[in-house]
């Protein structure tokens, strides 16, 4: 890729551009919800118009020099907030403001403004209040433990990708398909046509709104062609006012066309609402080829202009940091990636290798550009040639931690097995961290994250939380009063039982609050089946509709049930009573018996059975707990295994482990074993991760850390490449590589101002390590370095 | 049987092609004053102090260096990564010390891994009898073979035994038919000067056949001197300073002229 003085600019501007809170969207949305037309209006039109009443009065920013347009805010990195789903308070925005890490400065205007119109406006109206006022006192016991997290207090359920279908229409002929649906409503039998008819009208507005956004975007690109002193610039202007108004109203048909097409739409969803994982292209390399190919071939795109194009592109994901967020989320994600993860190779939907030329390409664009915002993937099925995956190595040594290694077939496998039909699981992939969707069909949404070692904990305490002096759970007993593993083990059952449903009871209710006050007309244009149902992404519109509970701490819940079981029931070297001092001393005076426990006892990550039959143990309660329990969207909940950054969290609820970890440190993160103790090499930790059978899941994350010298020749890329293969023919679902070493981390915490550039894998996503805090700058450091 | 065993490393990668297991076997009629595996000099049973360390605390105990293993003990190991090793045409490597030394051992083993389907190497520093090499080829598919110094004093001097054995068996196992990769430690200082480099590629292009398939050339390095310190081993080459980089590129130019693979590191 060729990175011309233009993109070279835009992206210097955009990191150096300072994360801000704009109060702009929150003062606009609250303006059109004292109107009195959102007083009258049924819920899908309300949110319609709202959305409308945004695009029509946002500012309307255009980068010197850029090709692509649009930002969510007045300019790049003025983050938007959402009074809506959740209500910043002035302390919030201080914190904000003042936080070392992944700050977002908040000057007075935005203070005042907050202060007078909009908390004034919202305070105890929000989502947020109207789930926290509906939880149970169960729920909340729980939650304040931290036993779970709650996605959705602070965002919105999003977790979805766009389709192959989107790509080529334009919503012109979306409210064509608008308009049959509402002709075809059966007003005799349906008793829910009524409301399918609001639901309609609201998706109509909707298409009407955006269109007008980017004629908007058109009128300011000729005003400002108008005053352009260079001729080439000017001509470049009305080429994209052109653009605008063409896209998104009509299909695109070429590549600049497909890139605008997309972020307006990208806009859009990231307006009306702040969805988790922001939104999505998915398969780009897939989507791009075609009329890449028609343009190369009639001779009407230019390498260079494509490059171009593709890194205005990539520059605006970057510009735009997830929204800010507080309280416990902000330690369970804390981090301005948005998670938007670009899917390159897997298969096509006839289930060819889907590896072509916009493939290599847009690797070549990860590579040179080198920013955090989009994230990138590579999915591998066996017939991926070694070739693209050499290539994708060669981004990986770098240390970025992108793109990261998906298994096709895993993913195909898992969509199946949830009964989707086989061209639209080959249409899948992951988004977010690692969890699988059908794209441009599915809603599959993340709920929470779920402590498993904490539910350990309180069962070897009657159910009892010592942090937070609550009985949390059942009455199941003491660990002395458990005469067996068995016992032990029974009565995990029933407490995680306990706990898996009233997370579910709770999340049935949340779901609901969605559907009922927050419906989402725009995205619901997106994803298959909405318009020809009539019903709202947020109340089971889509095709597929998923829960996901994410579990976290396999590793290290292992690792427990490991020591207690070999330590006190099959070898009887320590008592329960020595073991439960030891952990309420959080081993101070018990120096020797954490010793064992952490070098003399077996531990998950090894190919060591011994260990490994508790994570399978752990895995199926878990699974038989939540898997195919009904959510309120018609669909059902089942489970994935991955972190993001809250096994820090949840490490810091709970006190000393069996395990030998000292209170408050980390957990294990993915199904990864806990940090340093997998001591025979990748291959041991890749068959124990493959103990479970991750084709029942919705994704797992699998990290290893490797240092630069793994990567050295052709050699070396062979063996790793045959490495992801072994891991995948063993139906594991994705790998990722931390390339650094301790030395170079050390360094950085030390000196972070020389490594401003340095991007770490952290699990499942990339980040900036200084934008790290310190205890997972020095989780990062701790994981084992495979020399 | 069973075979006395120091290390066995999985995911190994520069002992042969592919992902491998390798088993570093105990016991070395030579002592290279370079070893980076001096726990696996002596044949006999040893033990050490380990220590292990939970933040600055320190935990110290006895443990023995080496492990007894039968032949189904290795292949035991080997199903276990056997996923890994048929993906990546990887094997098995016996390395040590000397292979050799524990030849009974070795010869069942291998020709029961053989059998088992594995692709099998042996790293050998070529010292022990023709006879020994010959029982062993059939069941050897690479023979990863260390040439020190062509000169007899001189080896005799740094490694503790003459190099003509060594040399005969390397010209017996390079009619063998079998495949061979020649690996020659780089120690500055000790093999590395003009003469000798030209000596040992004449050498290398006038006995090659087509069993030679890459000449690896092992910078010397002192990651083995904390274990020299652990096994209260004196260390004879504290001046001796690892080659550059560049250097080693010079010198991966030189050996280039035999017409052979060259690579930097095993």
């Amino acid at each position: 890729m060729y990175i011309s003085p233009r993109v070279k600019k835009l992206r210097q501007q955009s990191l150096d551009a300072v994360e801000k809170i704009s109060a702009e969207r929150a003062l606009l949305i609250t303006q059109f919800y004292k109107s009195d037309e959102a007083r009258e209006l049924s819920a899908p039109v309300k949110r319609a118009r709202a959305f409308e009443y945004l695009l029509k009065n946002k500012k309307i920013c255009i980068n010197e020099g850029e090709l692509i347009v649009g930002e969510r805010g007045p300019a790049p990195k003025e983050t938007s907030t959402y009074p809506e789903i959740s209500l910043h308070s002035l302390k919030d925005l201080e914190i904000l403001d003042s936080r070392e890490k992944v700050f977002f400065k908040v000057d007075d205007e935005v203070k005042n403004l907050y202060k007078n119109e909009i908390i004034p406006f919202w305070k105890g109206k929000s989502n947020r209040d109207r789930i926290m006022s509906l939880m149970t006192p169960e729920w909340n016991d729980a939650y304040n433990a931290g036993l779970f997290t709650e996605f959705q207090e602070q965002r919105a359920p999003g977790h979805t990708v766009l389709g192959y279908q989107m790509f080529s229409k334009g919503f012109i002929s979306v409210k064509e398909e608008i308009r049959k649906a509402i002709e075809s409503l059966d007003y005799f039998t349906d008793n829910q046509a009524f409301e399918k008819n609001e639901e309609l009208k609201a998706m109509d507005i909707a298409c009407d709104a955006i269109i007008m956004y980017a004629f908007r975007n058109a009128d300011a690109l000729e005003k400002l062609a108008t005053i352009e002193k260079n001729p080439e610039r000017k001509n470049e202007l009305l080429k994209m006012a052109g653009i605008c108004r063409k896209v998104p109203a009509n299909a695109p048909d070429t590549v600049h066309e497909m890139l605008q097409h997309y972020w307006f739409i990208h806009l859009g969803v990231i307006t009306e609402l702040n969805p988790w994982d922001s939104f999505n292209p998915g398969r780009l390399d897939q989507h791009l080829y075609r009329v890449y190919k028609k343009e190369i071939e009639s001779g009407t795109l230019s390498t260079e202009k494509l490059d171009d194009l593709l890194g205005c592109f990539w520059v605006k994901f970057n510009n735009h940091p997830s929204p800010p967020k507080m309280g416990v989320t902000a330690s369970e994600s804390n981090t301005y990636t948005d998670f938007c993860l670009i899917n390159l190779g897997g298969v096509t939907s006839e289930g060819a290798d889907a590896v072509n030329e916009m493939s290599y390409i847009l690797l070549d664009v990860i590579k040179e550009m080198r920013i955090l915002q989009p994230s990138s993937m590579i999915q591998i099925s066996k017939i991926t040639p070694d070739r693209f995956i050499h290539k994708a190595l060669d981004i990986i040594k770098t240390g970025f931690g992108q793109p990261s290694c998906f298994n096709t077939e895993a993913i195909i496998k898992e969509l199946l097995r949830q009964g989707k039909n086989i061209v639209d699981a080959r249409n899948g992939g992951a988004s977010g961290c690692v969890e699988t969707g059908a794209f441009g069909t599915e809603a599959f949404w993340l709920t929470g994250y779920f402590n498993l070692p904490k539910v350990l904990e309180l069962t070897l305490n009657n159910g009892f939380d010592k942090r937070t002096n609550k009985q949390a759970g059942l009455q199941t007993g003491y660990a002395h009063d458990y005469k067996s593993f068995d016992d032990l083990m029974e009565a995990y059952k029933l407490q995680l039982n306990y706990f898996i449903d009233i997370k579910i009871r709770g999340n049935n209710v949340i779901e609901r609050t969605f559907a009922g006050w927050l419906p989402v007309p725009f995205l619901s244009l997106l994803v298959e089946d909405c318009i020809l149902n009539g019903k709202d992404y947020n109340s089971g519109g889509a095709r597929y509709n998923t829960s996901y509970i994410q579990g976290v701490g396999l590793g290290s819940i292992t690792d427990m049930l490991t020591a207690i079981k070999y330590n006190i029931y099959d070898n009887r070297k320590i008592t329960w009573d020595e073991l439960t001092r030891a952990l309420e001393a959080d081993f101070a005076g018990f120096e020797q018996l954490q010793h064992e426990m952490i070098y003399n006892t077996p531990k998950y990550g090894n190919d060591d059975d011994y260990a490994d039959n508790q994570a399978v143990l752990v895995f199926e309660i878990y699974y038989d707990a939540v898997n195919g329990r009904p959510n309120s969207r018609g669909g059902v909940h089942r489970i994935n295994m991955l972190p993001t950054t809250s096994h820090v969290y949840f490490g810091s609820v709970m006190g000393a482990t069996p395990d030998g970890r000292n209170a408050h440190l980390p957990l294990s993160e993915g199904i990864s074993p806990f940090q340093g103790v997998d001591h025979n090499g990748p291959t041991s930790v890749i068959k124990s991760a493959s103990r479970i059978d991750q084709l029942r899941t919705g994704g797992t994350l699998l990290n290893q850390k490797f240092s630069p010298s793994f990567f050295e020749d052709e050699d070396s890329y062979s063996n790793l490449t045959a490495l992801i293969r072994s891991y995948f023919s063993l139906d594991g679902h994705h790998i990722q590589f931390n390339v650094v070493n301790a030395g170079t981390l050390k360094d950085a915490q030390q000196h972070p101002e020389r490594y401003r550039d340095l991007i770490v894998r952290v699990a499942g996503y990339s980040d900036y390590f200084n934008d790290l805090g310190e205890d997972l700058q020095n989780e990062i450091i701790r994981r084992t370095e495979h020399e | 049987m069973e075979g006395f065993i120091f290390s066995v490393k999985r995911y190994s990668i520069n002992d042969g092609p592919g992902i491998r297991v390798a088993f570093f076997m105990k016991g070395c009629p030579l002592s290279c004053m370079w070893c980076h595996n001096p726990e696996g000099i002596s044949p006999l049973k040893e033990t050490v102090i380990q220590t292990n360390r939970i933040g600055t605390r320190e935990f110290h105990h006895r443990e023995d260096v080496g492990k007894y293993y039968s032949a189904e003990g290795i292949l035991e190991i080997l199903e276990k990564e056997k996923v890994f090793l048929n993906q990546s045409n990887g094997g098995v490597t016996f390395s040590g010390g000397e292979p050799l030394l524990q030849f009974d051992f070795l010869h069942e083993t291998l020709k029961i891994i053989k059998e088992n389907g594995y692709h099998t190497a042996v790293d050998t520093s070529g010292y022990s009898t023709a006879e020994k090499f010959k029982a062993i080829i059939p069941y050897t598919d690479l023979f990863l073979f260390d040439l020190k110094h062509l000169d007899e004093d001189k080896h005799k001097e740094f490694t503790g035994i003459p190099n003509g054995v060594i040399l005969d068996n390397y010209r017996i196992l390079i009619e063998s038919g079998r495949d061979i990769m020649v690996r020659i430690p780089v120690i500055p200082g000790y093999n590395d000067d003009p003469d000798h480099l030209k000596r040992l590629r004449q050498f290398l292009t006038e006995t090659k056949t087509i069993s030679l398939k890459k000449i690896s050339l092992l910078p010397y390095h002192k990651i083995g001197l904390s274990k020299y310190k652990r096994f209260n081993i004196p260390y004879r080459m504290k001046q001796t300073e690892p080659p550059s980089k560049e250097r080693m590129k010079e010198l991966k130019e030189y050996f280039s002229e035999t017409g052979v693979k060259i690579k930097i590191g095993g």
